[in-house]
């Protein structure tokens, strides 16, 4: 599996294809949707996207593993007929819309579609493989000393992922962007080890706070301004500095 | 004294070192679009410069796990960025200048200068829009402010 375009950028998104056979562009084909890493809290979440003629489905069900097939985008000139997508949400609104989407096509959306169709089984491996070779080979974007690269297999629950991340956890930065943030697991660590950031999008109740404990025992002064200010500063973000 | 919202400020006189900013050495700036609750030197060019992409729109990153869209800010002209750090008390030196000093006298220094910085926004590039854009406008306003430079005069 060819993941060349991925290693030379791996901080944003990334589509790879594989060249459609001749076959495909000719013959009514199956297509099947699925996905990896969804647990893991390191490494990329992959989509895999595999087709086969209708007339050779027998060939990948009598396969039963689909080694090597190929990693797809929806708007290559292919002929697909029916498409069945693998899902943990709620099958029957997202079929209803991939339905609508895609009139022509029939659209089949099932929790544990990997397990019901070949053709799910053959994208769920692509998927994985995909997965775990990208992150097995992971180049890291950040200049880090001391890298231990033991992170095992990403999944929360492994200790050796627990301790890489306990270990690999900057103050300031949080972690390497190898990191899924907002996983729990990450989230967790980085609420105990690293400073608090608030953004500039976040609810002002958030940004305000209850005020400082000392508040309720010393006269700090009203928190509200008693003049605002004008316009003009208020847009700009721009205060008179009392204090330096 | 009494500050803009009632609290009270204590009076100090503030020092500059003027041979500082001679002296001071450029830097690279970026301004996020959140506040660190932590004032602290950073791992910035481990951490963050590597992670910098130039696309066809600009500046990407990411930080704490959102990504970030930025482009460079100049400086206005005629005037100079400085990074300033406030001395520690202690390291004042109590000589023959002693009778000028007071106790609650305080020393800036610049440790480093600028005339451009790389401005972040959440998602998008914060473009002309900016509040710190704005900001830049207002020195040369209260320039002309302070001139009197009304149009008629």
């Amino acid at each position: 599996m060819d993941l060349s375009e991925l290693e030379k950028d791996n901080t944003g998104r990334c589509r790879l294809k594989s060249p459609v056979p001749a076959v495909c562009r000719k013959e009514p084909c199956v297509l099947g949707v699925d996905e990896a890493g969804r647990g893991p809290v390191l490494g990329p979440m992959v989509y895999a996207i595999c087709y086969c003629p209708l007339s050779r489905l027998a060939d990948l069900e009598a396969l039963k593993v689909a080694g090597g097939v190929v990693v797809k985008v929806l708007d290559t000139p292919t002929w697909p007929t029916m498409v069945f997508v693998d899902t943990v949400g709620l099958p029957d609104t997202y079929q209803e819309r991939l339905q609508q989407r895609f009139p022509g096509i029939e659209v089949t959306v099932k929790a544990k579609a990997d397990a019901l169709f070949p053709v799910v089984s053959a994208a769920s491996i692509c998927a994985k493989v995909a997965r775990d070779q990208a992150v097995k080979n992971w180049q890291f974007v950040e200049e880090l000393q001391d890298l231990d690269v033991d992170y095992g297999s990403g999944y929360p629950n492994d200790p050796k992922t627990k301790s890489w991340l306990k270990k690999h956890v900057d103050p300031v930065f949080g972690f390497p962007q190898f990191v899924r943030f907002s996983w729990r697991t990450a989230q967790a660590i980085l609420e105990k080890e690293a400073e608090a950031v608030t953004w500039e999008d976040s609810s002002p109740e958030e940004q305000e706070g209850p005020g400082r404990i000392t508040s309720y025992f010393f006269q700090e002064g009203p928190r509200t301004r008693p003049r605002p200010l004008h316009r003009y500063f208020q847009e700009r973000g721009l205060e008179s500095a009392t204090t330096l | 004294m009494e500050g803009r919202d009632g609290a009270t400020v204590e009076k100090h006189r503030v020092h500059l070192r003027p041979a500082t900013l001679r002296d001071a050495a450029p830097a690279t700036l970026h301004l996020l679009p959140c506040e660190i609750s932590v004032n602290r030197p950073a791992p910035v060019e481990r951490f963050f410069t590597p992670a910098i992409r130039r696309g066809p729109d600009g500046l990407e990153v990411s930080f704490r796990g959102r990504r970030l869209r930025g482009e460079d800010v100049m400086v206005p002209s005629g005037l100079v960025g400085y990074v300033m750090t406030m001395e520690e008390k202690g390291e004042v030196l109590m000589g023959k200048q002693e009778a000028l000093e007071r106790d609650s006298d305080c020393f800036m220094e610049a440790t480093a200068s600028f005339n451009r910085f790389t401005l972040w926004g959440l998602e998008a590039i914060p473009g002309s829009d900016a509040k710190m854009r704005g900001a830049l406008t207002w020195p040369s306003l209260a320039a002309a402010v302070s001139r009197g430079g009304l149009p008629s005069s």
